[in-house]
Formats: structure tokens, sequence, C-alpha cells
């Protein structure tokens, strides 16, 4: 081709067109209306992204232009390779035009189908369409995928669209066209003021204003300068700028050219890690390119202006991404930086002035001259303008690369463009900015995405790598995580980042293996100071910065891994035997119970039960089983089903028979409450040879055991069962008595030595909306006591719901009595203010509550009660949207005007939430409870109240929280009130009686087949509505022995 | 010398040249701001980072070895910051390394020792762990224990840009860096001249004189201003000596011209002939066939009389004079004149030209 003149430019910007019609819609051009010749093709995209190559786009292309000749379609279908697509995620990725329909995760084999359905047929193939993560709904259309319909493309405006090894198309789409506006039309003083003008920072990580940095340099006196592109991209988990090399090389080119008129350059150089084969290649094709069509090299476009550059390949140093270290890598010798003064921009490259820009500084360049710097700057905020291109990487359903303007809400760009966290995790942070940047935990996700911003919070905006982190993560281990890399990469020129990283390394390994020091943490701050203000370049003044920040969201899990040995991920394997037991709260042998059960040896597996847990059936059917969300079966495919197993020990075995403990010691111990945290401590501190006495309001002992989980989720006899295992030591359960009204406080105080107090939370919280306090309004746990205590009443009809109920809330006690009121016959509405993915309840509670026929109505929140003569006639709603994020990572629902509706029922039941009743508690008592109707505990206490000899524990303390909780409560508080005892007597700590030994089988499979957790059968029908017979049914043997056996045995140390 | 700018440093209106650094100007007036890595005649890198100074409006501290002064800068060296950073980088170089003063051969000449002492540093919070290199004892001349090196590159800088040798450089990244000759090699298998400038550069017991080992602690060394006997250059150096002997040569940059304190291999290490019993202390005269002790004035006379019978006898072009490289430029320029003018010969040369 000959050297080309801008006027050239224009014609094969129109001619290419065209003949791109199909595929780009092309703004219409002067005088010719978008006439295609092509109107009866169609274009087929292929992603040819070093991801989607990775992932075998190369081997579907190839079947695909296979098949098409065979089916004799080549002439009407292009088959186009392009750059990344950006949907990383879900590659290969095959976009169909004009239609827009996208294809996603398609082989090879795959092809024969798609060609028949959509090119033969005219359909579309179903099965390899786009599926919304969170609903299952089916998107065809690329553009109306949130996760494209949200980006704002500048920089990636290419991707997906052109062929990257063929200039023509990069011109077609206004390509070049900045540059030649630049060289033939614009003193170089003009174009730095566009650049300034547009607002543009520097994209490498720092920010700084690219048309200042260009502004110094052309200030700088000297003949010879240089324009050096950083592409040594080098953050864990960023890939933004590979990306744009890869699908628009000729962008950065352009821009390179620009930046040279501007200085006054006639060299440059592309500073490009070797890693990045596919982008140097297509550099290689560009620059080729260019320079054969006159837009590089001499007389560019006949302006009589040369610029010429080459390529330099790194060597894989992540601090030759510092300037002066990139500058003396191409000088030939070890990259290690300089220090500054002097800056580049005076003595840079060979101590010339120079300018160094990021690649997706670069790409931005040609569209700021074209289209001006007031166009860049119209998004973004008022101190970061234009779009910021991240790759979002992580635990985030739609890993990809996204653009989107600067400040857009972190949130936003995680959850509505990301697809948010898979498999129903929970969010916990986002590091932004790599190994330099730092975290942004759940509580900001509103934060505006800017410069500024981000760094308030801790973190830098940086290159642009996030990556989303789930529950499942540990701050501490993240901390490491990135500092080995930093120590690694450090280059050993400055002490502070040399021997800092090294140290600060070594201290955070010691604490995530447990053999972290009081100070540890403080030490880390000092050094982090030190660090950050005395190191020679970027790299080590940031290498401190995740350090800095997961200590600032994410103290107390250093705390926890330091003077608890506890990790709350389950990540530092150091710590524990095995996740499962190492998360649940009172640190059950999982393991142990599991490998018993698959030797059949049932009753030794009871006893390991029993060991830490006075409740083990009550947990085989209503724990919350936080020690299933860690098993690392999950991993794989699913994890154990280790509640299920737990019951089925408890169904299968016979129970260990209960002696009574002997009464050694003198002192009388009170305990106020008789749920699963009371009766916890007064079986420990019997054990320990206390009198211990329970007093207990209600008729019954069980707590909300008994009083507000149904039935049918746990029968009473199983329950009291395992309470009179309790009073079998010799404990002394005093029902129907409330302290304060049937015996006084003080003779508590005055009888008893020590009191520990866990009076649950047994009291509804109002809604606080008109007609609250009708006949026919019930608190939710209300309600459910009532019915237990009068459920002769209820179930002959004697007290009633009426046929329709209404029930407000999304925690469990909403889905109890909803369920409940089912079985008494009602129509019931569960109505929810937030979306279901938000509901605090289980989810297997959820489903089972759908199955009975519950409704369940999202997004409304009750206004009002309507009634009739002082009888409940309905619940006046509105419904709800969602707005920003909350500090539990939730989208506020925001009430919508006018979208108010009545359902019409006949009673309401509202359970939004519980408090203790602390009216038992004298105000002079010195027992200290906060707002929330809590008690408050001392600042060096886990259980002790502000009044010495008084502790307490569970819903009472921590707010409505869950079985297992409130058992480890009862344990800490025993623990507590003995270690108090004995340190008052001078005596030594307790120590318990050695365990009994029971031997643990070592059976470990040497292949692990993936298979699904056994399915829990369940009553249904007529059968299960109606009555209140357990739902589950347990397991089987062979269920049981199966389950077990997919047990991966992480407790093992071989 | 560029134009003069106002600074005010701990306190202290001063003036200084725009081209100086913090640190140049600090030392001119007196202000003591400690220093590991920098070395004059080479570049300031500012890699050990123990002269940070608190400069007011920067983002973060400063290196004053490599940062100009500008007009109006407020600059305290004695912050409680700027100790604190000097005090855990000192830490940090402590814990890395060997440096155990009992058995150093720069106790009592080590900056980091030094440094320890005036900040005031019991021992460092972090575990003391050196890398665990053998010590190089390859070649009779200098010894390198890169447990005791602080990677602060002096004896690069003096290899590269002093001597111009280009043996020594960084190889390895971060913690691992370790300084040496390419492909690791031991000193004596690498292109090294031996001409002992790192040994003079390193400030701790890194690089020593081998022949020096447990010969004297430097402060029992007397050091002797001398001239070089090895070749005409008439380098400056010191002689070191204990109880009377030489135990080493060190270069003394004090000295200037012409050798600014650098030597060669043999100024430096080629000592042990001082000392060596075989070294000739009065010349000898064979006498019947047998080399026997004799005093200067016989020795001389003995030439002289038989360079005058040779003369007279064969005429003076049968005499040649030869020149050592060893003499001052004025030694030989008086013997090349005894030559024409005494013995009336143009028969001179010198060793150099063989």
């Amino acid at each position: 081709m000959a050297k080309l003149r801008i006027e050239d430019l224009k014609n094969i910007r129109e001619s290419t067109r065209a003949a791109m019609s199909l595929r780009v819609e092309m703004p219409p051009l002067k005088g010719k209306p978008g006439v295609s010749d092509r109107a009866s093709g169609k274009d087929l995209l292929i992603c040819g992204g070093t991801g989607c190559h990775a992932s075998g786009s190369l081997g579907v292309k190839k079947a695909l232009i296979a098949e098409l000749e065979k089916r004799g379609l080549s002439d009407a279908i292009t088959v186009v390779e392009t750059g990344c697509n950006g949907f990383c995620a879900m590659g290969p990725i095959m976009v169909v035009y004009p239609e827009g329909v996208i294809y996603m995760l398609v082989s090879p084999a795959d092809i024969p189908e798609l060609v028949e359905e959509h090119f033969v047929k005219g359909g579309m193939l179903q099965r390899l369409l786009y599926r919304e993560p969170s609903t299952g709904v089916v998107i065809p259309i690329m553009q109306e995928i949130p996760f494209f319909a949200l980006q704002e493309l500048r920089v990636l405006r290419n991707r997906g669209l052109i062929d990257p090894e063929k200039i023509e198309e990069y011109i077609a789409r206004d390509g070049y066209r900045g540059m030649a506006k630049a060289l033939s039309e614009m003193a170089p003083a003009q174009i730095v003021k566009e650049v300034l003008d547009s607002g543009l920072r520097g994209r490498g990580g720092a920010g700084f204003p690219t048309g200042l940095k260009w502004q110094f340099a052309a200030a700088s006196p000297g003949d010879v300068k240089y324009v050096i592109c950083n592409a040594d991209e080098g953050d864990p988990g960023a890939f933004m700028d590979r990306s744009v090399l890869e699908a628009d090389p000729h962008a950065v080119l352009e821009g390179m050219v620009i930046a040279a008129m501007a200085i006054g350059a006639h060299q440059g150089y592309i500073y490009c890690r070797a890693e990045y084969p596919l982008a140097i290649h297509r550099l290689n094709i560009a620059i080729a390119q260019s320079k054969e069509n006159g837009l590089l090299g001499k007389n560019i476009l006949g302006t009589g202006f040369d610029f010429d550059l080459e390529i330099y390949q790194g060597a894989g140093a992540f601090v030759c991404g510092e300037e002066t270290a990139l500058m003396t890598s191409i000088e030939g010798k070890r990259g290690m930086p300089r220090p500054r003064p002097p800056f580049p921009a005076v003595a840079g490259l060979w101590q010339k002035p120079s300018i160094l820009n990021n690649v997706e500084t670069l790409a931005n360049i040609g569209q700021i001259i074209l289209r001006g710097g007031a166009w860049y700057a119209g998004v973004g905020t008022e101190k970061s303008k234009g779009t910021k291109v991240f790759a979002l990487t992580g635990d985030v359903n739609n890993v990809g690369l996204v653009e989107v303007p600067m400040g857009t809400k972190l949130g936003a760009i995680i959850h509505d463009i990301g697809g948010g966290v898979p498999h129903g995790k929970k969010f916990k942070a986002a590091q932004l900015g790599g190994p330099s940047g730092g975290c942004i935990p759940i509580q900001h996700l509103n934060a505006p995405v800017d410069y500024e911003t981000v760094a308030e919070l801790g973190a830098i905006m940086g290159s642009g790598g996030l990556i989303v982190m789930n529950e499942e993560k540990c701050a501490v281990d993240m901390a490491r995580f990135f500092m080995d890399f930093c120590r690694d990469e450090s280059c050993g020129k400055c002490t502070p980042c040399r021997e800092g990283t090294k140290r600060m390394l070594q201290i955070l390994t010691n604490i995530t293996e447990g053999k972290g020091r009081e100070g540890d943490i403080e030490l880390l701050e000092e050094m982090a100071v030190i660090i950050k203000n005395a190191s020679l370049c970027g790299l080590g003044q940031t290498a401190p910065n995740p350090v800095l920040s997961t200590i600032r969201y994410f103290r107390k899990e250093y705390e926890d891994h330091i003077r608890k040995h506890h990790c709350a991920a389950a990540v530092c394997a150091a710590l524990f035997k095995s996740p499962c037991q190492h998360t649940c709260p009172v640190e059950m042998d999982i393991p142990a119970y599991i490998a018993l059960i698959r030797s059949g040896r049932l009753e030794d597996a009871y006893r390991v039960l029993l060991r830490n847990n006075p409740f083990p059936s009550v947990c085989g059917r209503v724990c919350d089983h936080k020690c299933q969300s860690n098993c690392r079966r999950g991993k794989t495919d699913e994890p154990l089903a280790i509640k299920f197993l737990k019951r089925f020990i408890t169904d299968g075995a016979a129970r260990p028979e209960i002696t009574r403990a002997l009464v050694t010691r003198k002192e009388k111990i009170a305990v106020i409450g008789a749920g699963p945290s009371g009766l916890t401590a007064a079986r420990d501190l019997a054990v320990r040879g206390y009198t211990v006495t329970v007093f207990e309001e209600l008729p019954e002992p069980g707590g909300m055991l008994r009083w507000a989980i149904p039935s049918y989720r746990l029968p009473r006899d199983i329950l009291t069962d395992e309470i009179n295992d309790v009073r079998a030591l010799g404990v002394n359960i005093i029902c129907d008595t409330r302290v304060g009204m049937d015996i006084p406080f003080a003779r508590i105080e005055q009888e008893y030595d020590y009191v520990f107090l866990a009076p649950g939370a047994h009291k509804s919280q109002l809604m606080d909306i008109e007609g609250e306090d009708l006949p026919g309004v019930y608190g939710g746990v209300e309600f459910l006591r009532d019915f237990n205590l009068h459920e002769k009443d209820w179930l002959a009809g004697k007290k009633s719901l009426g046929a329709k109920v209404a029930v407000v809330g999304g925690g469990n006690s909403a889905i109890d009595a909803a369920r409940l009121a089912v079985r008494l016959g009602a129509d019931v509405t569960i109505l929810y203010r937030r979306q279901r993915q938000d509901m605090p309840a289980a989810e297997e509670e959820i489903t089972a509550a759908e199955e009975e026929g519950v409704n369940i109505q999202y997004l409304v929140a009750p206004l009002k009660i309507a009634q009739e003569n002082g009888t409940v006639t309905g619940i006046t709603c509105r419904r709800m949207k969602l707005g920003d994020f909350d500090q539990s990572g939730r989208k506020r629902p925001i009430p919508i005007e006018g979208s108010d509706f009545t359902l019409g029922v006949n009673s309401v039941i509202a359970a939004i939430g519980q408090t203790s009743d602390m009216g038992f508690i004298p105000r002079d008592s010195g027992i200290t409870i906060n707002k929330r109707d809590c008690f408050v505990l001392a600042a060096d206490s886990l259980s002790r109240t502000t009044r010495a000899r008084f502790y307490a524990g569970g819903d009472a303390v921590t707010g409505p929280d869950t079985v297992i909780g409130a058992i480890a409560a009862g344990h800490q508080a025993a623990g507590d009130i003995d270690e108090a005892i004995r340190e008052a007597n001078g005596e030594k700590p307790y120590e318990p009686p050695p365990e009994e030994k029971i031997d643990i089988p070592m059976t470990i499979d040497e292949e692990t087949v993936e298979s699904p957790q056994v399915r829990m059968p369940e009553l249904h029908g007529a059968d299960r509505k109606k009555s209140f017979k357990e739902v589950e049914l347990g397991f089987t043997r062979e269920e049981a022995v199966q389950e077990a056996m997919r047990c991966l045995r992480c407790d093992i140390e071989i | 010398m560029g134009n003069t700018v106002s600074l005010t440093m701990d306190g202290k209106a001063i003036e200084a040249s725009e081209d100086q650094t913090i640190l140049e100007a600090a030392r001119e007036n007196g202000i003591y701001i400690p220093t590991l890595c920098q070395y004059a005649g080479t570049t300031n890198v500012g890699a050990c980072r123990v002269c940070l100074v608190e400069v007011e409006k920067a983002r973060s501290l400063v290196a004053s070895c490599c940062m100009p002064v500008s007009s109006g800068m407020v600059i305290r060296t004695d912050t409680k910051a700027v100790r604190d950073a000097q005090r855990m980088i000192v830490e940090f170089l402590w814990a890395s390394g060997d440096h155990n003063c009992l058995a150093c051969e720069s106790n009592g000449a080590c900056e980091l020792q030094d440094l320890v002492y005036w900040l005031g540093i019991e021992k460092p919070r972090f575990p003391i762990e050196p890398p665990g290199y053998a010590v190089e004892k390859t070649n009779t001349m200098i010894s390198r224990d890169l447990n005791k090196c602080i990677l602060c590159g002096r004896c690069v800088r003096a290899c590269n840009e002093i001597q111009v040798n280009e043996v020594l450089d960084f190889a390895r990244r971060g913690y691992r860096a370790k300084v040496g000759p390419a492909f690791d090699a031991d000193y004596i298998n690498s292109e090294c001249y031996f001409c002992g400038e790192c040994v003079d550069a390193c400030p701790v017991g890194a690089i020593t004189f081998a022949q020096a080992r447990f010969s004297g602690r430097p402060w029992e060394l007397k050091k002797t201003r001398t001239t070089c006997t090895y070749c005409g250059v008439g380098c400056q150096m010191d002689i070191n000596t204990h109880n009377g002997k030489i135990v080493k040569v060190t270069g003394n940059r004090n000295y200037g011209l012409p050798n600014q304190g650098s030597l060669c291999v043999k100024g430096k290490f080629a000592i042990d002939f001082v000392q060596h019993p075989d070294r000739l202390k009065t010349p000898l005269i064979r006498k019947n066939g047998i080399l026997t002790e004799a005093t200067w004035d016989e020795a001389y006379d003995l030439i002289a009389r038989n360079f005058k019978t040779i003369k007279e006898t064969h005429g003076p072009d049968s005499i040649a004079g030869l020149a050592s490289a060893r003499c001052t430029n004025e030694e030989n320029y008086l013997f090349q004149k005894f030559m024409r003018a005494a013995i009336g010969t143009n028969n001179v040369d010198h060793c150099a030209r063989l």
C-alpha cells in the first residue's frame, strides 16, 4: 500500500464502513445514507483474545469455517476474529451480526448444531445463550445483557467489533482521525491543552494528569525526546492493557504519535512484557501496517512529522512497571528505580526528556483529540474524568473487562455489571489496585470509584485490577498473599522495601500460622507507615497498603488469629484440623463423627457429639450449619450434609446413659432462662461440681426451641429427651417462675454466688404502623408461643387466624409463622421489603414454605392495617424499588410513591425481629443494658456483664441468633464463671477429666468422584400441610453412609 | 557553582548552592545526617534510606543524599518520624545479616555499628536471620562474607564508576539480592583485577583484606602515609602497621592526586616483600664466586670503577642503560641524563618497552 495522505484516510474509512455495516452501527455519513451492499449476509465475530484463545476459540473458528464451507454459506457469512470481547468468564464467545446475538462457552462440537439452528433455520441455539445467574432468564442479545448494557465504552470502543489485524477496520471506526487532526491542524501547545481540558489522568495507577506530564516534557529543552508506552502490566488480576493491545493496537500507536507531536519526540518505545505474546504479535502487525501506510516513520500522512517506535520486551519484573525502572531497563541495565528528581520529563530515558504513559491512557488520546477534551470530561466526577477499565476477577459471576464512567458505584460494578458473588455467597471486600492497593469492604458498596474516594477508603485506583472476594476469604491471608508478591517483586535496591516487605510477610505468616503475638498488629502498622514513607519508589511506598487496609477494616480478624487462633473464613489451615470443625461455634469434631458413621460405630459417634454439644439431636434438625458453608467438598461439588448426618447419629444410636454429677463445690449458681444457652451453662457447671438452679418463666424449659420452633421441624419428644439429660445431671429447673415477679431479683442476688442471665429474645419488634394494636395482629414469636401454649384451642378452632393471613418479615421466625399458619388452614402471604436473596431465613426454609403454598411478595412494606369495626380486614402496603447499598451490602428498599395496595387479610403476623424483655433487671442493678435491649459485656470478658458475678449469653447479648451460637455462649459463660470462682479462691484452673478415648478410623479414598449431597427424604402432599409431623424424615443407614463417604477428611495430616 | 539559595534546616537559616543536595548542604553547615550507601565520587542512589529527612510539603520522607536543595525549603533532620524510620531501617539491616562484632575485622570501623550506637538501638525487633552464604576465601587478597553485606551498593559503584572495572553488580531480586561478579563467580574466577576498591568502599565487614585477618583491630593500627613504590605514578597510600609490621595498605581519598585514594592490585596487596626474609637489604658483591654483603660505598665504588674501565677499553656505546617502571619520572629523567652525560651513550631504554 502506498503512503497515505489525510484525504486517503477518509476514503478508506468510507469504503470499509460499508463492508462492516452489518456489525457496526455507524453514524450516517455525510450525504451518503448508511447503505450496505451486504444486506443479506451476516458477520460472525469470534473473540480472539488471550482468554478465549485459552478456552479454545481458535478451534471453534476452525470448525465454524469448515462447517460454513460444507454448507455453502461461506460467501454470505463472514467470520472475523476480534480482540477480547470482555466477557472472559464465558469464553469462547461468538457474536452474530446484524442481530447482535451472543453465544457463550462455545465448543467446536456445538458448531454443526449452531449453524443449523441459527444460520439455516434462522432461530437461535438456546443452550449457548446467556442466562442471568440469579434469575435464570435467557438474554440472547449482547447489548441487553447487563454486563454489556451498563458499560460505557471509550477505550474499549472497538473491542469485539474489529479485526485488530486489519488497519482499515480501525480506520473505519474513526481511527487515526485524531492523529490526522493533531498533525495537520494543531500546534503542540494546543494538543497539550486539549488533553489538559479532558481531565485525563494516568491510568497506570498514580493518576497524574496526563496533560501536565506532557506540558513538562514539552517545556524541557532538547532535540531528542522519547515517548514511551508502559505495557508492563503486572498486577495480579489485571489484564486491561493486554486486552487493549490485543483488541485495538492501533489506538495505542495513534496516541503515541499524538503524544510525540505534543512534546516534540521522534522516537518511541512500547515496553511490553514478554508474557504477552499475542499482544506483541498484534502490535508488530499494527506497527508494520502503520509504517507501510505512512502512519509511522518519516513524514507521517505527508505532514512532515517523523515518529518511529519499537517494542521493548520486558522480562517480567514487576518493578519495571515503575517509570524510572522501566527506562533503566530499556537502557539495558538492571531494572531498578532511580531517585526523582530529576523527573523523566527532564531527564528520562538516556537522560533525555521522556514521557511514559500507560496503554489505557494512550488509547484514550485519539478520541480526545478528535472529539475534544470537553467531550471526554463529559462523564466522570469532578476530579476524575472519563471512563476507567476494570479487570473484574475473583468471586464474581461475570469475570471480565468492564469500562465504566469514573465515579460509578463499586456495588454497581460488582453486582449489576459483575452479576454478584457466585453460589449465593456473601460479598466481603474488593481489592482495588492489586498488591499496591487496598480492599474496600461491604459497607462501602455505594462508594463512587474515582481517584479521591478510593484513596480515602485506603485503596488506590491502580491500573484497575478489581478482585472480588467473598466471605470465604481471610483478610490476614489476603494481606499475606499480596505481601508475598511484593516481597518477591521488590528489586532489593532500597532497605525499607527489600527488608520491610520480608519482615512484614514474616509477621503475617506467623499470624496465619497461629504464631502471632500481642503487639504484632501495632508493629505491622508502624512498619507499614515507615515503609510507605521511606521507600524509594512506588513499589515500596504502596506495598504495605493491603496490610493497612485489612487492619483498618478487619482488625478483629487479625485479633482472632492472634488471640484465639481462629480464622473465621477457615482459610489459614495451620490454625485448624478441618474447616468444618473450625467454623462450628462449639468446634464439634465433625470429621470424627462422620468417619464413625461410615464405619457403623454410631454409639461412639454419639459420644463424640456430646463432648461439646448437649443438644445434638436438636442441632441435627435446626442448626444453621455454618460448618457446611466452609466444607472443602463444596469447592468441587456440594458441601457435606453435616446437619443431616448429625441427626442420623442421634436417630440411629441409643442415647448414652447420663449419670448424676457429684456436687463437689460449695458455690451455688442461678441460671435465668431455660433456653439452649442457659441449659448448656447449667450442664457444664453441674459437670464441674456446682449446684445449679435454672429459673424459667414459661411452663416448660427449652426457650425458643420449644416456644418458637414448630414441632414439624423439631418434634417435642426429641427436645424433651435432651433437656432431661441436663436434669439427670442434677440441674434443678424451676418453671413457671419469672424472676422479678415470682421471685424477687434481690433474692437471686443474695442466695446465689453467681448468676447466668440467658433470657433470650422473646418479644417481637413493632412495625410501628397504624392498626398494629388491633386484635388479629400478632408478633411472630408471640403467635408461635401462643400456639405452643394453647395448641388444643388453636387446633379445635377456638382460636383462629382466619382464612387469609399476611406475615411480614423475611427471617426464620416469619417462615415458621407462615408455615404454621398454613397448617392451621390459612392462605398465607409473606410480605418482604427486599428481594429473596436478601432474606435472612435459611434457603431450605424459604423453599419449604413455597412448596407448602406460601405466597411470597417481595419488595413490599406495610403502611397500615386496614380495619372495620376493630376487625382486621387487610394490610395496606407500598411497593419498593431498590436503591443504594446499605451497610449490610444489600440494596436499600425505597418506597415507590403511588404504588400502595391493600391485601385483604383476616390477620397479620409481624415477624420483623425480636428483642429481649429486660423488665426483670432492676435499674439500679449495675447491669448495663444497651439501646437494643441487649446486655452489655465487660470489655475484658466474653460473658461477664458490667457487674461482677453476673454473666450473660445467648440472644439477650447478641440479639436474635442461632441455637449453636447460644450453646457456645453457654459454654463460654460456664467456663468464665468457673474460672472466676477458682481465681477468687486462689485455686488452680479447672482440669477436665481425661477424655474417653475413641479411635477415629483413618480411611481416605484415593479418588473423589463428583457427586452431589444426598437429598433429605421429606414428607410431601396433604400429609405435610395438614399435620405437625416432622417434615424431614431422616437419612436411612445407606443414605447416611453414602453421604459420609463424601467427606474428604481434611482433618487428617499425612 | 549554581546560584545560591536560602533555606531552613533544623530551624537554622542557611545558604547553599542550588546544585547541592540537602546532605551536602547539611554537612557544610555542621548538621549531621547519617548515611550508608552514599559514597563520594559515585552516583547518589538513595538506596539505604538512612539519610531521610523531613521536608515541609513533601509527600513522604526525603532521601537527603539525592534531593537537591531549593529556595525556601524547610528541612528537619531530627524529628521523631525521621528517627523512627532510621531506627527501623537500621534494625532491618542488623537483623538481615551476621553482624557479629566480636569477630568482625571491621569492629570499630563499621558504619552500621556506629549507626546502631548513635540511634541507641538495644537490639532489633526482628529475628536475626543471616542468609547463610559461604564466606569466600578462594583468593589470598580479598575476603568476602556476604552474610554481613547490607546491599548498600558502594562496592558496585566503586567497581563500576571509580575503577570502571565493571566486575561487580547486583544479582537476584529483593531480599535475595546479592552482590558479586557475573554468574555468581568468586572474585578469583571472575574478571576481577583485585584493585581492592571494593574493600575500601565497604562500610561494614563484608569485604575485607584477607591478609589482615586477625592481624590487628582498626584502632590498633597505625597509618603511615607513603608513596607506592611499584610505578612512577606516585600513588599516595596509607601503610597500616601493627607492632611494627605492615598489616594492609589502604587508599586515602584525602590525599587527593594523583590517585584520589584508588590503588591497583600491586600497591594494595603486593606488600609481602617488605617483610620477606629473602628481601635484599644491602648490596652484594661477588667475591671469589660468592655473593658477599657490602656497604653502599663499596658497591658504588665497584660500579664506577668497572664502568670507567669498560668505557675506556671499549668506548661508551659498549654500555647500555635499562630503566625501571618502578622509578619515578624524575628518577628516569636523571637516569637518561646520567647515561648520556656521564656515560656518553644514547643506549638508554626502559622496561616498559620490553
